[in-house]
């Protein structure tokens, strides 16, 4: 892979606020960043006026809320942003005034606040009459730290794109030049630099002449391009450290563990003004740190929210994106909503029936955008049936709702239809493939698979609650016959898979980057990896009395090697402590952890795994990618969803209750003008091809037929087939589930053979012939007007249209012997019709 | 774009497989039955464009891959290794060809006769001994990655070079062979054709392809118009890309069933007795012979597999079986391409996931070998009567001018006019080369 062009990419770093502004003017006794902001007026040159402070109320703050200045060469950048009263947001820092308490403790110096001494003072900011304090503390002012080669060195490589994987960091390296992939190996890397080929990468002679150095400033040619000025700071900190002899560090520096990217979440206009973000680090011996000049920045969106590489945002068209930078093993993000400046939008007063619904809106109205309408009854019942039940109702039943008057019956529905032994088996099913649940070879075929399924309906049917469920699979031991569960441990026997499957089904983690380098774009890293393999190495299996069943145990050795040094990794809950397990099986430890209430993931992905069940989209989306570069549409609903399942102790039926009885999940997919383009937010319910199972489920319905299905009996549903390897040419062609890997899932999307199928194939014909519902209509001597509204009612849950009928009477003005002919063809083209195979 | 990034949000790689549900992104597109499935593909390939890489000139029109799974045996094949000593030699027998000094098989007569109108590599090569990690190199160019599913070279081809005549891009000749044929990260909707049904058996047809019985052509243009009508009211209310492209399918469905010309191409029956007995009424002739109907109506990429080729016991009993109805066909399809003009603008390739080892084992056969082994191709630009590379003289690692999976790749897509630089969108809007580090072997090319 090409990386990037490489004339253009490097640009030198623009004169921007950080390094080329040199100018704090001392206004009155208080400094004024006016040099900072760059702009497009500010580029081409021209002063720039300050804009107008707004005319109404707003609120001043100051990111970050506290600065902590540590040696001498700290320096902290400021963010100054206003909010107004519209919500919309603006960076004030250029035209905010700053007084220090006591200015012989720190000082503005090119743009930041630098120290001067060591103690305490306080920061005032200033701005259009308000003003915001901020705490400065100043440590070992007078001290002049060495430059660390972990510390310093790595970063300017992982900002330079030295060790992305198009350039050196290709595990083949870049003509002749290796680094590890964003720097997962800093010890590797010194000695590549240093000592790999001695004297060619650096000269401690002449540090300035080094290759890394004239091929990074563009005296020698570079594949690559130029990357930095010579006088840059970041040219500057490798030339420090090889003056200082090129070390390595000693093996207590402090390594960075956290990082944060402030403002969080900013809401802006466009046309306006540039907003800036700045990047604090924090490290084990408890220092912070302003990282914002080492940061890589991104964005998700470069139409809606650019952001540069001194981390300048500058809005686009409307829209959303998230900013995300990285340093170290960390990544961050931020979210960027941006709005249309003067916009003319008002709220419409749409009743809020949940917490969902506030939260739902409250990012809409941040959006400015409009949520559709209510769909209409015909359309809730219908959408509710195929989701909750994945059957459609009876006629009968249609009639009954559309004719009820009681305000509360969607309520009830909802309530009646997760009564329904049929919402079992749909999470079965989905659950079955989040499991894998197939006969193989590994597993003792069948039986065992249809063990496992009936365990797992079984737990479903009962309520258990999922966190017991998961933890009662990853900590299963024991015969596979007798304790299904077990299987989760046969099927799959490998333990990196194990570790990876388990996170992405239970999480929604995928650490597989992380099995050969640090996650670059979230926080996993080879160590979380191994750590959490280490639940998974000391599973022991053989073989049982009956050579069908399998013995699940705890062998009490096998080890979690890391691939650099082939040190052992003891086992580590991604992202928390390393438990004590010495004596008690390993997995018992991960089973109480992953179900316990506080565990950050657990709750969270259940929540939107549930939620996008019903949405047709997850809040976080797909819905087991979960990294901090794919961030929440909606963090806040993400969360107050989690903790609603926690709360109801994660009874799936409450928790889908709360969903299908939120106005959110009964709005029509029928975009507005505001919400058209909208495919994140939930401001319209989303079309959907009904998956292949429960399509081929409602034909049956529908055409009054009875499928044989392996292992069931005849007119079970093909919802219910317990195993993965247990399939049809309809299932199969509709995208039914392999169930071979943890990614294998249903797939709707529309092929050649699906269409065919339908219009020309046996499972349509067949099943109206078969299941004679148009006999039967035609000889309860009803009239071809009311054999084509039970037709409809059928089909799509709703009377035809008075338009519909006009068409189609011609029809059935034809000789009676025809009249079986045509309502078949009528019936077959329902059936064909995209209203009935779409979910909407 | 005026900044300069050294990675962008797009080299993300937690970049794993599809998301269950496709996306049809395409603005601009009218709802509607007026799509043709050629619209389709030609709308979608135009948001795909990258920027500054011109595609090459395109020197063949389809493809014809011919695979063959288990692992052939380049010794027992297209290698023989005559004077190597006999536990590496194997029982059988080779031939000389109409090429000087080149010799195949003993069981490969009549592609002896035809050597100098295909291309034999000798030094194809790759690290991958398990049928699936081989067979996934095979058919998407790409080495397996535990974080994404790359899409097959015919789904490639449907992609980029859409559909011609109203027919499919890409069929799979009986069925789908394997998961790695499939459309990995791009939308199902350049996934194969499958026939649903084999040409070599008795009263073959092409699944749901011909109108039912009692379903008159009256018939079924009364079912489209009722259809039409009980469409309109949601088509009128509800806009979406799904809805689209679902309509465009159907579209190429219409048309595959109600026009006879389309549907000709998958009517086996109209070929000649004659024509059907020169390729062998087995299942190695009958496939080739319908790939060949299939890219002679316009089909871009026929994938078929024959016979099952991992001999890990008794290879000589398995090569009688197996080989000779596949040359009779093999030598039959170059023959009839060749006498249609056709050969110069279609690609035959024949591979398998890899070789098998140099020696003999003890239960007569050979295991697994992907060090070195062959593939062969013909027309579509490759150069005639050719013999590239060669192994060592055991079989055993290539000797001259070892051909990568990448660089086979990137010359087969080069041929077709795609350019295996190119960057095709998966999921997270990431780009991914149609080829990782491929070259154009220009010795293999006329």
């Amino acid at each position: 892979m090409k990386p990037h062009p490489k004339s253009k990419r490097h640009a030198p770093p623009r004169s921007g606020w950080l390094i080329g502004c040199g100018i704090a003017a001392a206004v009155g006794g208080a400094f004024l960043l006016s040099a900072l902001t760059p702009s497009p007026t500010s580029a081409s040159g021209k002063a720039e006026s300050a804009p107008p402070p707004p005319t109404g109320p707003f609120t001043l703050e100051v990111f970050p809320a506290d600065v902590q200045l540590h040696t001498k060469r700290a320096a902290q950048s400021l963010v100054v942003r206003i909010t107004e009263q519209s919500g919309v947001q603006r960076d004030v820092t250029a035209h905010a005034a700053f007084t220090f308490t006591d200015p012989a403790k720190a000082r503005i110096e090119n743009g930041r606040v630098a120290p001067l001494a060591d103690g305490d003072t306080t920061l005032k900011v200033a701005y259009a009459g308000q003003t915001a304090a901020v705490p400065v503390k100043v440590s070992e002012a007078q001290t002049d730290p060495a430059v660390s080669f972990r510390r310093d060195v790595m970063p300017v490589f992982l900002r330079s794109g030295c060790n992305a994987g198009g350039c050196h960091g290709s595990a083949r390296g870049q003509d002749g030049f290796h680094l590890s992939l964003f720097g997962y190996d800093p010890e590797g890397d010194h000695f590549r630099l240093t000592r790999e080929l001695a004297g060619r990468r650096i000269n401690l002679a002449l540090p300035a002449e080094s290759m890394i150095i004239t091929k990074c400033v563009g005296d020698a040619p570079h594949t690559g391009g130029k990357l930095f000025e010579k006088d840059s700071q970041y040219a500057q900190t490798l030339i420090r450290w090889l003056e200082a002899g090129a070390l390595n560090d000693p093996p207590e520096v402090a390594t960075c563990t956290s990082v944060e990217l402030l403002p969080k979440r900013l809401v802006l206009e466009t046309p306006g003004q540039p907003h800036r973000v700045t990047v604090r680090a924090h490290y084990s011996d408890g220092t912070q740190r302003d990282v914002t000049p080492l940061a890589l920045f991104l964005t998700s969106n470069e139409g809606s929210a650019k952001i540069s590489k001194d981390g300048v945002i500058t809005t686009g068209q409307r829209g959303e994106a998230f900013v995300m930078a990285r340093f170290a093993t960390h990544t961050v993000v931020s979210q960027v909503i941006v709005i249309p400046k003067d916009l003319k939008f008002t709220w419409p007063e749409v009743e809020e029936w949940n917490f969902i619904d506030q939260l739902v809106d409250k990012k809409l109205r941040d959006l400015r955008i409009t949520p559709s309408a209510l769909c209409d009854d015909a359309t809730f019942l219908r959408r509710a049936q195929i989701d909750i039940t994945g059957v459609l109702a009876p006629t009968s039943e249609v009639e009954k709702f559309l004719a009820d008057p009681d305000p509360k019956k969607r309520e009830r529905k909802v309530d009646e239809l997760l009564g329904r032994k049929e919402f079992t088996d749909l999470w079965a099913l989905k659950w079955s493939e989040l499991l894998q649940i197939r006969s193989d070879q590994n597993n003792g075929g069948y039986k065992a698979t249809l063990n496992y399924y009936d365990w797992l309906h079984a737990q479903l049917a009962k309520n258990v609650p999922i966190n017991v469920i998961a933890s009662e699979l990853i900590a299963a031991t024991g015969s596979t016959l007798e304790n299904p569960a077990a299987n989760y441990f046969q099927l799959e026997t490998d333990a990196l898979k194990l570790a990876e499957d388990t996170a992405q089904a239970f999480m929604g983690i995928r650490i597989q980057c992380a099995q050969c380098h640090n996650h670059p774009f979230d926080r996993w890293t080879m160590d979380d990896y191994r750590g959490f393999v280490a639940f998974f190495t000391q599973v022991g299996r053989k073989t049982g009395e009956d050579p069908r069943e399998k013995i699940i145990y705890d062998r009490r050795e096998g080890e979690s090697k890391h691939p650099l040094g082939d040190r052992v990794v003891p086992p580590k809950f991604l992202g928390g402590e390393s438990p004590e397990t010495k004596g008690t099986d390993r997995r018992e430890a991960l089973a109480k952890w992953l179900a316990a209430p506080e565990n950050p993931y657990f709750a969270r992905h259940m929540a939107n795994l549930i939620w996008a069940q019903y949405m047709g989209r997850g809040i976080i989306e797909p819905v087991d990618d979960a990294r901090i570069s794919n961030p929440a549409a909606n963090p806040e609903l993400l969360t107050a969803l989690a903790g609603k399942l926690v709360e109801s102790n994660y009874d799936m039926r409450k928790f889908v209750r709360e969903i299908c009885t939120s106005r959110t999940y009964q709005t029509s997919t029928r975009g507005n003008e505001t919400n058209g383009t909208d495919e994140r937010n939930f401001a319209h319910a989303t079309i959907r091809r009904m998956r292949a199972e429960v399509l081929l489920d409602c034909i049956s319905q529908v055409t009054e037929t009875k499928d044989k299905h392996r292992g069931l009996p005849a007119g079970a549903h093909a919802v219910e087939i317990a195993d993965g390897r247990t399939t049809n040419y309809f299932l199969t062609t509709f995208g039914r589930a392999t169930r071979e890997n943890i990614c294998s899932r249903e797939e709707v999307g529309p092929t050649l053979s699906q269409a065919l199928h339908f219009l020309n194939g046996e499972t349509i014909e067949t099943k109206i012939a078969g299941g004679g519902v148009v006999k039967r209509l035609l000889g309860e001597k009803k009239s071809p007007r009311e054999v084509t509204g039970e037709l409809y009612l059928r089909c799509f849950g709703r009377p035809p249209t008075e338009e519909e009928i006009a068409k189609l009477e011609p029809l059935w003005a034809t000789a009676a012997d025809q009249q079986p002919a045509i309502f078949t063809d009528l019936f077959w083209a329902l059936l064909n019709a995209k209203e009935f195979m779409f979910n909407h | 774009m005026s900044e300069s990034k050294p990675v962008t949000w797009l080299d993300d790689p937690a970049h794993f497989r599809r998301p269950s549900r496709r996306e049809f992104l395409y603005t601009g597109l009218i709802g509607g039955l007026g799509l043709t499935l050629g619209d389709f593909f030609k709308l979608r390939a135009a948001q795909t464009s990258t920027p500054g890489i011109v595609a090459p000139p395109a020197v063949a029109q389809s493809l014809i891959h011919i695979f063959l799974p288990g692992g052939w045996a380049a010794q027992e094949t297209f290698d023989p290794k005559p004077f190597a000593p006999v536990e590496y030699r194997g029982a059988l027998g080779s031939i000389d060809t109409k090429l000087d000094g080149v010799r195949f098989s003993e069981y490969l007569k009549q592609t002896a006769k035809i050597a100098d109108k295909i291309t034999v590599v000798r030094s194809m090569t790759h690290g991958e001994a398990a049928h699936e990690r081989g067979t996934h190199n095979m058919f998407t160019g790409y080495r397996p990655s535990p974080a994404i599913q790359f899409p097959s070279m015919g789904s490639v081809v449907a992609h980029e070079l859409g559909s011609r005549n109203q027919l499919p891009p890409y069929v799979c000749v009986p069925s789908m062979p394997n998961e790695f044929a499939g459309s990995g990260y791009l939308s199902t909707a350049y996934g194969p054709f499958s026939l649903g049904g084999d040409p070599a058996s008795q009263g073959f047809a092409v699944r749901d392809l011909n109108m039912r019985q009692g379903i008159t052509p009256e018939r079924f243009d009364r079912r489209r118009n009722i259809l039409a009508t009980v469409d309109e009211h949601f088509r009128s209310l509800e806009k979406s890309d799904a809805l689209d492209a679902m309509d465009s399918f159907y579209q190429a469905a219409y048309s595959l069933v109600s026009a006879p010309e389309a549907r000709e191409a998958f009517n086996l029956a109209a070929e000649p007795e004659a024509m059907r007995t020169e390729y062998g009424k087995g299942e190695a002739g009958q496939r080739m012979l319908m790939a060949r109907r299939l890219v002679e109506a316009g089909v871009r990429f026929v994938s078929m597999t024959y016979g099952g080729w991992d001999m890990h016991a008794k290879i000589q009993d398995g090569i009688a079986k197996q080989l000779p109805p596949f040359d009779q066909a093999f030598a039959a399809l170059i023959r009839d391409l060749d006498q249609r003009g056709l050969l110069d603008t279609t690609i035959v390739m024949v591979t398998s996931e890899f070789g098998r080892t140099p020696k003999i084992n003890k239960d007569a056969g050979r295991d697994h070998w992907p060090r070195v082994f062959d593939v062969v191709f013909a027309g579509g630009g490759f150069k005639r009567g050719l013999v590239y590379g060669s192994s060592d003289p055991t079989g055993s690692e290539p000797d001259q001018d070892p051909l990568t999976v990448e660089n086979m790749a990137a010359t087969v897509y080069h041929q077709l006019g795609i350019a295996p630089e190119k960057k095709l969108i998966a999921p997270g809007n990431r780009p991914i080369d149609i080829v990782r580090n491929g070259s154009v072997v220009s010795e293999l090319l006329a």
